[in-house]
């Protein structure tokens, strides 16, 4: 018997297989150069439409809504006198989670609506509390957020009260951790958190969380355990919002 | 082994339902429903299914269908740009480890053994992303291996609790030759 025949008959044997193989891994790598768009998209078809429930929103918290909205337009009023100069958001889309994260090493969510709605890359997500962490991608039905926590997603934030900046990295774990820059920082147990004016990835001024411990001896510079104040384990709903930045995703 | 060719090959129906039960456990990853959920950690069905298809296979199949699975698991997990650890490597050690164990000489007791392979190849594919995670330097070492704690037990647990009830019907689908 020839080698020639051999390999023919190997070749007989097993070309089922072979190219079976082939076309199935070819067909998945494709799948992975359009983010899985098909997968996500079947599996929010079957999600159905759910609306957000607007019940939740108590009284009280409808009060200081109010309140926010007269105090930011009296703010915008005092910026126009100023000739200050900001980007205006684009668009607000309130949505439900309709999955966490797909993986175990990531802190993820997706949520129920995506390009259709004007929604892009890089858009701030926020919850009833602040800021929850901005989307990954999307397809036209749903949006990939990394959340806060995750360890791959640094937020420039800073101090309420003392302005001391630093940088907030999320553990993996639900708690996230703030790497001050200044090796003698202003702060103290209790501090509210927003998001630093010096941020080009997330408007300036967004509530994060308090601060609830502080590691004095951390290298280079302390460190801070921060409580986030939106419950990002137990999230039903989110905004999102189109900021307009075009962020570099996950700055080393 | 001689065999007609026409009858090896798989029917339509069968083929259709390996694929849907496939995309199945891919749509079931992110779910989070009573019960699913240890730690915030859900059972790894990809796994899972690998393990079912593996069992009765040759290793090649398990290795082709470990890493079609973590590549769409890549896709649906891994954000865009840059070198993320696969779950591909992972899966496909697995796939090929569990076809590699020659169930029927080792171990008699068919959907126990299921869980317990399921339960190992939990723990060596997450000790793969693990090592993937430390080569490509993203995060601080003894983070990674903190998490990598964490993350195997709740995983292999909850993974080779579920094992049966997923390997069950899929064994039915795949009747042995």
């Amino acid at each position: 018997m020839t080698r020639f025949e051999l390999l023919r008959r190997w070749w007989q044997r097993y070309t089922s297989q072979i190219l079976g193989g082939v076309g199935v891994v070819a067909l998945a790598v494709y799948l992975q150069t359009t983010q899985a768009w098909v997968l996500r998209e079947l599996y929010r078809g079957l999600q159905g439409g759910r609306v957000p429930d607007t019940r939740l929103t108590d009284s009280r918290l409808q009060e200081l809504e109010t309140q926010v909205q007269e105090l930011q337009i009296q703010n915008r009023q005092l910026q126009q006198l100023l000739n200050y100069q900001q980007k205006m958001p684009l668009a607000t889309v309130a949505t439900t989670v309709v999955g966490r994260s797909a993986g175990h090493w990531w802190h993820q969510i997706w949520v129920g609506e995506g390009s259709g709605k004007g929604i892009t890359p890089g858009s701030v997500v926020l919850a009833p509390g602040g800021l929850v962490g901005r989307v990954l991608d999307v397809t036209p039905h749903t949006s990939r957020v990394l959340l806060v926590t995750d360890p791959s997603s640094k937020v420039g934030v800073m101090v309420n009260r003392s302005r001391a900046m630093g940088i907030l990295v999320g553990q993996g774990t639900g708690q996230t951790v703030l790497e001050f820059f200044d090796k003698n920082p202003d702060v103290k147990p209790g501090d509210t958190i927003v998001t630093s004016p010096f941020s080009t990835i997330f408007p300036a001024g967004i509530a994060v969380g308090k601060i609830e411990s502080i590691d004095w001896r951390a290298m280079p510079a302390p460190q801070a355990t921060v409580q986030l104040y939106a419950p990002i384990e137990r999230l039903e709903w989110v905004l999102l919002h189109n900021y307009g930045a075009k962020p570099a995703l996950l700055a080393p | 082994m001689v065999r007609n060719r026409l009858s090896s090959l798989p029917s339509f129906g069968g083929v259709l339902a390996t694929v849907l039960s496939a995309w199945a456990s891919l749509a079931l990853l992110p779910l989070r429903l009573p019960g699913m959920e240890l730690a915030g950690i859900a059972p790894d069905w990809p796994l899972i299914w690998v393990v079912a298809w593996s069992v009765k296979r040759t290793a090649w199949q398990g290795l082709i269908a470990g890493v079609t699975l973590g590549i769409l698991q890549d896709a649906l997990v891994n954000p865009g740009g840059g070198w993320w650890p696969s779950h591909a490597l992972g899966l496909g050690v697995a796939g090929a480890l569990t076809a590699l164990l020659q169930k029927d000489r080792l171990i008699q007791e068919d959907f126990i053994s299921v869980a317990l392979i399921v339960f190992a190849m939990a723990a060596i594919s997450e000790t793969l992303m693990a090592l993937q995670w430390s080569v490509l330097g993203h995060r601080p070492l003894g983070q990674i291996w903190l998490d990598h704690q964490r993350l195997t037990l709740a995983s292999a647990i909850l993974s080779s609790l579920w094992a049966p009830l997923v390997y069950v019907p899929l064994s039915r689908l795949w009747p042995e030759d």
